[in-house]
């Protein structure tokens, strides 16, 4: 393995740290924060190293390391990451001090236990992400469920064992088809040099059945992640049993496992099926967005509430991949972070509440606002990244997501658009009505009356979030532009989608190509750019 | 425009544009984190500082504009991904300046005003933030150059004016109103959303003048299809049929806040994107012809609703939407110029009648109950007499600005050609006649209220005092301004119009006739008030209240629309979310597919379990019966 590969040393540090609260007494609950928590604050720092040495206009891997593992079973250690896997490494690494750090009172029993668990889950996380090898990927993929068990399954609160059965088995009856179909992909490799890796494997032929079922394998064990409709109700009871802690990582990055594992796998490995499944993803994407917005207005529990919330956003990230158009390509990617950060701050605001009156019931709370102002803000703009209000965050991914569906050239790319906007309605009726039953109204409950504000710790943990709200609403010029390339050639991949060509749009005139009205906009063809056919050489005239 | 240069011209650089917006941001940031901290002087005077330096500024770009071409700045990147192009681009043209003077120097006036009228909120800095914030997305809306930068500022003001209509958020029904507000304003920005899209896939373009240099690519389905899908946008930012439910109720808000966010600006943005696209609308006559029916019938609707209204601030409330509908009515016969006159004239009269309100609930101790008022012109002069101009402004008497703007619209409906390419040349004099109606209305209900308010005897004992001269000096300029801002529009002056199209003919005639008929209408409803309502004359009210029963039952309660669209939307939607949540989710997809495969797979294991007991016997004799069995079978 290369000593100084910084990404290895990224996915790794957090398993140093796990190593290092081996050897510290289970009684000594600050010194197993504190290093868990110095450890995680030293592989956010790792990660931003990584970022400020990766440069957007290269294509391919960067950082990328190899080393054999089982060189005769055509398996090893490979990983390298693009602009996609970058911002989820970033993402992950960003969260995991905060989750420490939001835990710090809430976990008070076998927090060696906890500490430990977090941060192999963080390996496991940044493994994922980075892995260029599907076994390695499968490794680390599988080894995020044994963490994330015991956080639900001991940490949770009381029907946390039924949470947790359910979670493991979806998420595992996934995987299962997922390995099929890798080691079935593998026997498609060269008989001499069968392999893994992933670099190869993009190379592989396959027949257009081939290609279904595997993409049908890879699909569902990710839509399951994702979660899509109608694979989604694990989602719910995980989220409501599971601590603070679990249900900030959960939605923060594990959802993310799902749509980036079509981005990485599925839509680029079996490029022929996903063009077929476009419609299906597309429509399901926005069943989820409308189906999950439903959902939440139905709710009584805020955590069942956000967690619907979060099959709605997903649901825009799925129809954004779908759409197959860079635009909404770099906007299903964008809103993975928006939702990792602003669901993370709003799962993080009522970790706040419930610390305070221990529980999660809507009509538990109200009139929150006179007497906790600090955490109606912090609630306040959790919400409007949300409910994608311009200059949030929020407002960016969905905005180019639509944009970009509108744009493309998928088919009811259109209408799909128009369905999936009423989301945004949607969205605002949901949200504004949770944050009128808790924060407005007269304080009905006597016990809200005294509760206390944030403190210095909990400001520490709500802050980086709502910075990272307002700074990625704004100036998303930096995140757009390393999605760029591995976006381009994810598209182009599928289709070319990237090269529309617009001048045949400004060329037309009116009453020409367009003369259809809405729907059948002349969608410019796919034509690889290459030049004009040189003119017929001309008869040399004589001269007079 | 020389007679505007009230502060040096700055030298010709547009790279302070983005200063416009900033100050009142600025203001918003500090008294929104720090406010609670710092005395209430400082916070008013930052927040009024940060706004006047806007208009300041304002003015600067105006004068600029003036002497030559459209001033422009980028301010951020933003959103640059493929064919997305949408930054935060500023620019000033003749149409901005208009409402970039109104949105700062009124709401200059406001902020003024809101210092005496909120001194004893312990809310004070939370108010000025979000009053400064609200200044802030407007001046970004005005200024922005294409429609996603637009949107920022068209939810920001949307969030502003949830913030303020809540602003006593303790009682739930003012925070309900704030949140129908938003509510009721997403439905809109949905039409906005997808209109930029259309013009976007249609186009290549989000800004502007890229939209404007690619029209050609506009064909009449798609320029109607988009101007259609905007103008929902319009209609509910500037509460007209069938999303103006929200702007009644948003009443619940500081009486400031009514006069600023829902009277002289935020609820013209929606006239003010018609305007600004109007080289779309005028490719799109038939979603002309629809902006300007929805205007017609807005206007007389909530004309009717407000004649039989007894709260203060609700009958002026339905007024707005009524007058909305006339700058509607302006931009459908795609005369946006007379639109934004009445724009700009509303903002005067309509701010000083709310701001009169506020002064009138200030000194009566929280009262908005007309039935509870009356002859309040002794106790409160200064608030009476500025009423007084302003009624006489809005119920369109001569030589008010009302007057000259209102008459401007209806005279501009009736001689339109816009709609006999499309068969509908009837629709022209058909707003003018409903127009004229409602203009009716206007002057009755307008006066009723006057008449109630102010003159008569008192209804109750509270006792009323004179708001000090913070409040009432916004007031007298408003006044002002409403009797001023006549020359904007009268024919012959002009100024808006020959500021608009400074190289245009404008020795048209004027219209005698329609002059004298507004006039008469003008007239007619001030008698009529006066007999229904005068001193000693509410007895004939009454009666003619008692003769229709149902009617007046109906119009006090708005017309039942909002109990309508509970019954039609609010509740099937909840009911649907109920239903799919029980026996979607709940039944079908976990009760039998999830955890019905679970009981599946241990009902089936359960069953094998018992094959596998380790009873000697049990297996001797299932062996036994299959050797049996096959045995049979192979000796068959």
């Amino acid at each position: 393995m290369p000593a100084m590969n910084l990404l290895t040393v990224l996915i790794f540090l957090p398993l140093v740290g796990v190593l290092a609260l081996a050897f510290v007494p289970a009684e000594q609950k600050s010194l197993l924060r504190g290093v868990a928590l110095l450890t995680s604050l030293a592989t956010f720092g790792v990660a931003l190293l990584v970022a400020t040495g990766y440069d957007a206009k290269l294509s391919g891997w960067q950082f990328e390391a190899q080393a054999a593992w089982a060189p005769g079973l055509g398996f090893g250690y490979h990983v390298g990451l693009d602009g996609i896997a970058l911002l989820l490494e970033l993402l992950t690494a960003f969260l995991s001090p905060i989750v420490f750090l939001s835990s710090w009172k809430a976990i008070d029993g076998r927090v060696k236990l906890f500490t430990i668990s977090l941060l192999a889950l963080e390996t496991a996380m940044l493994g994922t992400f980075a892995a260029l090898d599907l076994v390695l990927f499968y490794v680390f993929w599988e080894a995020m469920l044994i963490p994330m068990y015991v956080l639900i399954g001991v940490f949770g609160s009381d029907n946390r064992i039924y949470a947790t059965v359910k979670f493991f088995v979806f998420t595992f009856a996934g995987s299962v088809l997922m390995l099929i179909a890798i080691l079935f992909l593998y026997t498609k490799t060269p008989a001499g040099s069968r392999t893994f890796d992933y670099v190869e494997l993009m190379k592989v032929t396959l027949s257009a059945s081939e290609q279904r079922w595997l993409f049908a394998a890879f699909a569902i064990a990710f839509a399951i992640k994702v979660p899509m409709f109608p694979l989604h109700t694990w989602l719910p009871d995980a989220h409501t049993e599971a601590p603070t802690a679990g249900s900030v990582i959960l939605a923060g990055v594990l959802l993310k496992m799902g749509t980036f594992g079509f981005v990485r796998y599925a839509l680029p490995l079996f490029p022929s099926a996903a063009l077929e499944a476009q419609p299906i993803i597309g429509w399901l994407g926005v069943v989820g967005i409308v189906y999950g917005a439903l959902m939440c207005m139905a709710q009584k529990d805020m955590k069942r509430l956000i967690a619907y919330s979060s099959v709605s956003h997903l649901g825009f990230v799925m129809l954004g991949l779908a759409a197959l158009s860079p635009e909404a390509v770099t906007g299903a990617v964008y809103q993975m972070l928006n939702h990792g950060v602003s669901t993370g701050l709003l799962f993080l605001s009522i970790g706040f509440l419930y610390e305070r009156r221990h529980t999660r019931a809507i009509e538990e709370y109200g009139g929150l606002a006179a007497v906790t102002p600090g955490i109606a803000a912090v609630f306040l703009i959790a919400t409007l990244a949300s409910v994608g209000l311009p200059t949030t965050n929020g407002f960016v991914g969905e905005f180019l997501i639509l944009s970009g569906t509108f744009l493309s050239r998928a088919a009811h790319g259109e209408a799909m658009t128009i369905v999936a906007a009423t989301g945004v309605i949607l969205g605002a009726v949901y949200m504004l009505w949770l944050y009128q039953k808790v924060f407005f109204g007269p304080v009905k409950v006597p016990a809200n009356a005294h509760l206390k504000d944030l403190s210095v710790r909990e400001w520490v943990v709500a802050l980086p979030l709502v910075v990272a709200i307002g700074y990625m609403g704004v100036m998303p010029g930096a995140f757009l532009d390393v999605l760029k390339t591995p976006v381009a050639a994810l598209t182009q991949r599928l289709g070319g989608n990237g090269v529309v060509t617009p001048p045949r749009l400004f060329g037309t005139p009116p009453g020409g190509a367009l003369r259809n009205g809405l729907g059948t906009f002349p969608q410019g063809t796919i034509r690889p750019f290459a030049p004009a056919p040189p003119p017929p050489p001309r008869k040399l005239e004589a001269a007079p | 425009m020389n007679h505007l240069a009230l502060v040096p011209a700055l030298p010709a650089a547009t790279a302070y544009l983005w200063l416009i917006p900033l100050f009142p941001l600025l203001g918003a940031a500090v008294n929104g984190l720090a406010g609670r901290w710092l005395p209430k002087a400082l916070v008013a005077g930052l927040a009024c500082l940060t706004i006047l330096l806007s208009f300041l500024l304002a003015v600067t770009a105006f004068q600029q504009v003036a002497g030559g071409a459209a001033l422009h700045q980028t301010w951020l990147e933003w959103i640059q991904v493929g064919r997305v192009h949408a930054e935060l681009g500023l620019t000033v043209d003749r149409l901005s300046a208009v409402m970039l003077l109104v949105v700062t120097g009124v709401g200059f006036l406001i902020h003024l005003y809101s210092v005496g009228y909120m001194e004893d909120d312990p809310g004070f800095a939370r108010y000025f933030a979000y009053l400064n914030l609200f200044a802030a997305a407007m001046l970004v809306l005005v200024l922005a150059d294409n429609l996603v930068a637009l949107f920022i500022g068209w939810e920001g003001v949307g969030l502003c004016s949830y913030l303020l209509i809540g602003f006593w958020f303790t009682d739930d029904a003012k925070a309900y109103a704030g949140r129908k507000a938003f509510v009721v304003n997403r439905i809109g920005d949905f039409g906005v959303l997808i209109g930029t899209f259309v013009l976007l896939k249609a186009t290549g373009h989000v800004d502007f003048a890229g939209m404007q240099a690619a029209s050609r690519m506009l064909t009449p389905a798609i320029a109607t299809t988009a101007g259609l899908l905007l103008f929902m946008g319009a209609c509910g930012k500037s509460a007209q049929l069938p999303l103006y439910v929200w702007l009644p109720d948003a009443m619940a808000g500081p009486t400031p806040v009514s006069a600023l966010i829902h009277a002289a600006t935020m609820v013209t943005a929606g006239v003010y994107l018609v305007a600004r696209m109007g080289f779309l609308y005028d490719l799109a006559p038939v979603a002309l012809a629809v902006v300007a029916i929805v205007g017609t019938l807005t206007a007389l609707w909530a004309a009717l609703i407000a004649t039989a209204q007894h709260d203060i601030k609700k009958v002026l409330a339905y007024s707005t939407v009524s007058q909305l509908g006339f700058m509607f009515i302006g931009n459908g016969v795609g005369a946006y110029d007379a639109g934004l006159g009445h724009v700009v004239t509303h903002a005067f009269f309509k701010a000083c009648l709310f701001l009169g309100a506020g002064s009138v609930i200030h000194g009566l101790g929280g009262e908005q109950d007309m039935r509870k008022m009356g002859g309040l012109g002794k106790e409160m002069p200064h608030t009476s007499r500025t009423f007084l101009i302003a009624t006489i402004a809005i119920t369109g008497i001569f030589p008010l600005s009302g007057f000259f703007s209102k008459d401007e619209i209806l005279h501009r409906a009736l001689t339109t050609t816009r709609f006999a390419g499309i068969g509908l040349g009837w629709l022209g004099p058909a707003v003018y006649a409903i127009g004229t109606l409602t203009a009716l209305l206007t002057s009755y209900y307008m006066w009723r209220l006057y008449q109630r308010t102010f003159n008569g005897e008192r209804r109750n004992e509270h006792h009323a005092h004179e708001s000090p001269a913070v409040m009432t000096g916004p007031l007298w300029i408003l006044a002002t301004l409403s009797i001023v801002g006549a020359l904007l529009v009268m024919p012959r002056v002009q100024w808006l119009e020959r500021w608009l199209h400074p190289h245009a003919d404008l020795e048209g005639e004027i219209p005698y006739v329609p002059f004298l008929v507004a006039l008469a209408v003008a007239w007619a409803g001030y008698y009529l008030a006066q007999y229904f309502h005068g001193a000693g004359s509410e007895a004939r009210a009454s009666k003619v209240a008692a003769a229709w029963p149902r009617l007046t039952l109906a119009l006090e309660n708005k017309l039942y629309v909002d109990e309508a669209y509970d019954l039609v939307i609010v509740r099937p939607l909840r009911f649907v979310a109920h239903t799919l949540w029980e026996f979607g989710d709940a039944l079908l997809i976990d009760g039998m597919m999830v955890n019905g495969t679970a009981r599946l797979t241990g009902w089936i294991a359960g069953g094998l379990r018992k094959l596998q007991n380790g009873d000697a016997q049990a297996y001797a004799t299932v062996i036994a019966l299959g050797t049996a069995a096959l045995l049979f079978a192979m000796l068959r």
